[in-house]
C-alpha cells in the first residue's frame, strides 16, 4: 500500500499544479480577446441618448462595478478571492444575472449528458474491439472499418447527421432543447418524458464518436495481448480459454484506461459542441453566449469549472489505473 | 530395458500459411524416452525444434496442424484426442512445457500464486486456494525458490528468478514429461547455471519422469541430456547418445554442427571452428532426396535422387545418409589429413 500512496501523492501534486495554470490562463485568455464589454453593454443601454457625457458616466460606472477600470494583476486578485467565496460576479451578457446562478443553471444538464455518455461510450467501444480482436473474420471485418469512419468524424458532423437523419427527416426525435419549450421543469412524467426524448440525440451523438476511436485501440492492444507468450504458456498448462480472455482484456483494458484519461479533455470539448448543436442547455451553449457577448465572468467561470471537471475525471481514472495495475505499484514502492 | 514414457511415432505436423501453402516443419519423427531419461534436441535456428515440441504435447492451433502419426505417454495414446481433452486431462498434468522466452510467459498483472491456482483449478476445480497455497509454497522451497515469490507480481522478480518460477510452475501437476524449450538461452551464465541445476534436480529426484530439452547450444546438451536427437529441416538427421553426438558425430550436418562450437572438453581445444556453408532450406519447397545435400561437402548425384531413409545401427543409433558408417568416417579421415589435423 505504500507504493500506492506515494503514486496518489504525486499525482495529487500534479492535479494541483495543473489546476492553478489552467486558472490563471482562465482568467487571463478571455481577457486578452479585442473589444470593450462594458462599451458593448452601454451602446445597448444608450441607444437614443444623445448626451455624451451621461454616456461616459453610464460607461465610468459600469467599468467601476465590473472592475475593467483597474491594471489586469488587481483584477486578478480580486477575481480570486471572489472564486474562493463562490462568487464569479455578474454575467455582462445576462446582467443582472450573476455568473454562479447562471452555471448552476446548466452545469447540470451538461453532466447529466457528458458523463454517462463518455462512459458508455467507452464501454460498448471497448467491448467491441475486443471482440473484434477475438472473433476476427467477417466481425472484425465490419466492426472495423465502420469504426475507423466514426472514429473520424468530427463531433459536431456526427451531431448534424444524427439531427438530419432523426431529427428532421425522421421526425423521432425533437432537434433542440432539453425538454419541451411549451414545459416548466417539474417532477412530473410528462416533464420526464419530454427530457428523455430530447436527450437520445445529443447523448448517442457522444456515444457514436467515442466508440470508434476506443473499438479501434482495443482491438490493437487486444490483439497484440492474445499473441503474448503468457498467453501460449497459459495454454500449455490447461487453462481454459475463457479465462485466458479474462487476462487478455485486462491486459488491454490498461492502455484504453490510460488513452481515456488523455482524451477525456477532448471528448469534452467534443461534446460541448455537440450540445450547442443541439442548443441543449449546458454548459456549452453558456460559453457559446459568453464568448459572443464578450462576457469575460461567465467565460472564465465556464472554462473553469469544465477544466476543474476535466482535470477531477483525469485524477479519477488514473487512481483506478494505479488500483488495476500492480506494476505502477512495484515501481513506485522502489 | 526401461519403461518407455514418452513414444512418438511417424509424427507429421504442418504450417498453413496465409496463403495457404503448407509447411511441413516436423515431418515423419519417431522418437522414444524412457523413464528416467532425457533427450535433447538440436539444430540451426529454423529447422522446426520448436515447432516439434508443440507438436508433441497433441495440442494445436492454427496456423499449425497435425497431419499424422502417434504420440504415446506413458501408454496412453494422445494423439487422436480431442483438443479441449487434451486441454484439460494431458496439458499441464501428463506433459508440461517450458517456453522460451520465460521472461514475458507469466501475466503481469497477476500475482504468481494466483495463476498457479488457475492452473491447478483447470484440472481440478475442487481444489481449495488453502490446497494449493500448501502445495506450491512446499514445491517452491523444495525446489530452493522462497516462497516469498508466490505473493509477488512477475515484475517484481529478476530474470533468473522469473525462468525458475515458471520451470517450478510447469511441474506443480507433476507431470510425466517435461519439454523445456531453450528454457536458459536468455539468461546470463550464473542464471543459467542455475535452471540447468534445477532441471536435473527435477529429473534426479523424480518430480518427473522424462524430459525434452530444446537448444542450439550443444555443450549445453552434452552436459544435461542423456541422448541427442540433431534435427534438420524438419527431419531427424542422428540420433545418439550425448557423448557419441558430441564426439563423434556421423551425420555430416551432426559433424558440422559440432566442428561449428566451442566445447571446452579435452581433445576438442585445438579444433579450429569451422561453419557449414548456405542455409538452411526453404520448407515451402524441400530439395529432393537428401535434404543437406545442396551444403554437403560429401554430396554426389545418388543423394539427390531418392529420399534418404534412417538406418538404424545396432547400438541404437541412427542416423539419415546414403553413406555407410565406414564411409563416412573414411571421408572424415580424410578430410582431416587434408587439412593437415
Amino acid at each position: 500500500m505504500k507504493g500506492y500512496r506515494k503514486y496518489f501523492l504525486n499525482k495529487l501534486l500534479w492535479f494541483l499544479v495543473t489546476l492553478v495554470a489552467a486558472f490563471i490562463l482562465n482568467f487571463i485568455l478571455p481577457r486578452l480577446m479585442p473589444g470593450d464589454p462594458v462599451a458593448a453593454i452601454v451602446s445597448r443601454l444608450a441607444q437614443g441618448m444623445s448626451n455624451t457625457a451621461g454616456i461616459q458616466a453610464i460607461y465610468e460606472q459600469y467599468a467601476e462595478q465590473f472592475g475593467t477600470n483597474r491594471p489586469m494583476y488587481e483584477q486578478f486578485l480580486l477575481y480570486m478571492r471572489n472564486v474562493f467565496q463562490g462568487d464569479f460576479g455578474f454575467s455582462f451578457s445576462q446582467y443582472p444575472r450573476t455568473v454562479a446562478d447562471v452555471i448552476r443553471s446548466s452545469i447540470l444538464w451538461t453532466i447529466g449528458l457528458q458523463f454517462p455518455a463518455i462512459i458508455v461510450g467507452w464501454l460498448i467501444g471497448n467491448s467491441l474491439g475486443a471482440l473484434a480482436a477475438y472473433r476476427r473474420g467477417s466481425f472484425d471485418k465490419v466492426i472495423m472499418p465502420i469504426s475507423i469512419f466514426m472514429s473520424n468524424l468530427p463531433a459536431f458532423g456526427m451531431a448534424v447527421v444524427l439531427l438530419v437523419i432523426f431529427g428532421v427527416s425522421l421526425r423521432w426525435f425533437p432537434t433542440s432543447g432539453g425538454y419541451g419549450f411549451d414545459l416548466i421543469p417539474n417532477f412530473s412524467l410528462k416533464f420526464f418524458w419530454s427530457v428523455f426524448v430530447h436527450y437520445q440525440l445529443p447523448f448517442w451523438s457522444i456515444v457514436l464518436i467515442t466508440i470508434g476511436g476506443q473499438a479501434i485501440g482495443m482491438r490493437s492492444m487486444a490483439i497484440y495481448e492474445l499473441n503474448a507468450d503468457y498467453v501460449k504458456y497459459s495454454r500449455f498448462m490447461g487453462i481454459k480459454d475463457r479465462k485466458i480472455v479474462r487476462y487478455v482484456f485486462r491486459n488491454a483494458m490498461l492502455p484504453q484506461i490510460t488513452g481515456l484519461a488523455l482524451s477525456v479533455g477532448t471528448m469534452v470539448g467534443g461534446a460541448l459542441v455537440a450540445e450547442i448543436i443541439f442548443s441543449y442547455p449546458g454548459l456549452g451553449s453558456t460559453i457559446l453566449t459568453a464568448v459572443l457577448g464578450q462576457d469575460y465572468p461567465l467565460i472564465s467561470a465556464t472554462t473553469l469549472i469544465i477544466t476543474i471537471m476535466v482535470l477531477a475525471a483525469n485524477f479519477a481514472i488514473e487512481m483506478v489505473y494505479g488500483i488495476l495495475d500492480p506494476r505502477i505499484k512495484a515501481a513506485q514502492a522502489d | 530395458m526401461e519403461k518407455v514414457i514418452l513414444d512418438v511415432a511417424d509424427l507429421t505436423t504442418k504450417y498453413i500459411t496465409r496463403f495457404g501453402e503448407d509447411i511441413y516443419a516436423v515431418d515423419h519423427v519417431s522418437l522414444r524416452v524412457e523413464d528416467g531419461k532425457s533427450l535433447g534436441i538440436a539444430g540451426e535456428s529454423g529447422c522446426g525444434k520448436s515447432t516439434l515440441a508443440l507438436s508433441l504435447m497433441g495440442y494445436y492451433f492454427p496456423p499449425l496442424h497435425y497431419t499424422g502419426g502417434e504420440i504415446i505417454i506413458d501408454g496412453h495414446n494422445i494423439s487422436g484426442m480431442k483438443p479441449d481433452d487434451v486441454r484439460k486431462s494431458i496439458l499441464g498434468r501428463e506433459i508440461a512445457y517450458i517456453p522460451q522466452a520465460a521472461m514475458n510467459a507469466l501475466n503481469p498483472t497477476q500475482k504468481i500464486i494466483h495463476f498457479i491456482e488457475d492452473v491447478v483449478q483447470a484440472h481440478d476445480p475442487t481444489t481449495s486456494k488453502q490446497e494449493i497455497y500448501t502445495m506450491a509454497k512446499a514445491l517452491f522451497e523444495s525446489l530452493g525458490l522462497p516462497a516469498e515469490v508466490l505473493q509477488k507480481y512477475p515484475v517484481e522478480l529478476s530474470g533468473g528468478m522469473k525462468q525458475r518460477t515458471v520451470i517450478a510452475i510447469s511441474v506443480i501437476l507433476r507431470p510425466q514429461v517435461l519439454i523445456a524449450d531453450e528454457p536458459s538461452s536468455a539468461l546470463d551464465v550464473t542464471s543459467q547455471k542455475m535452471v540447468i541445476k534445477m532441471l536435473r534436480n527435477l529429473m534426479d529426484n523424480g518430480y518427473i519422469k522424462a524430459m525434452i530439452f530444446i537448444t542450439h547450444e550443444l555443450p549445453l546438451l552434452y552436459n544435461v541430456t542423456d541422448d541427442i536427437m540433431v534435427m534438420y529441416a524438419g527431419q531427424i538427421v542422428e540420433r545418439a547418445s550425448s557423448k557419441e553426438a558430441v564426439f563423434d558425430p556421423l551425420h555430416p550436418y551432426s559433424k558440422g554442427l559440432m566442428g561449428s562450437i566451442i566445447v571446452p572438453e579435452e581433445g576438442l581445444r585445438d579444433v579450429k571452428l569451422a561453419a557449414i556453408p548456405g542455409v538452411p532450406p526453404n520448407l515451402k519447397n524441400p530439395p529432393p532426396g537428401c535434404r543437406f545435400a545442396p551444403r554437403c561437402k560429401f554430396a554426389r548425384a545418388a543423394c539427390t535422387a531418392a529420399s534418404v531413409p534412417l538406418r538404424e545401427l545396432e547400438n541404437g543409433r541412427s542416423y539419415r545418409c546414403i553413406l555407410s558408417e565406414e564411409e563416412l568416417r573414411e571421408a572424415y579421415a580424410r578430410e582431416d589429413r587434408q587439412h593437415g589435423r
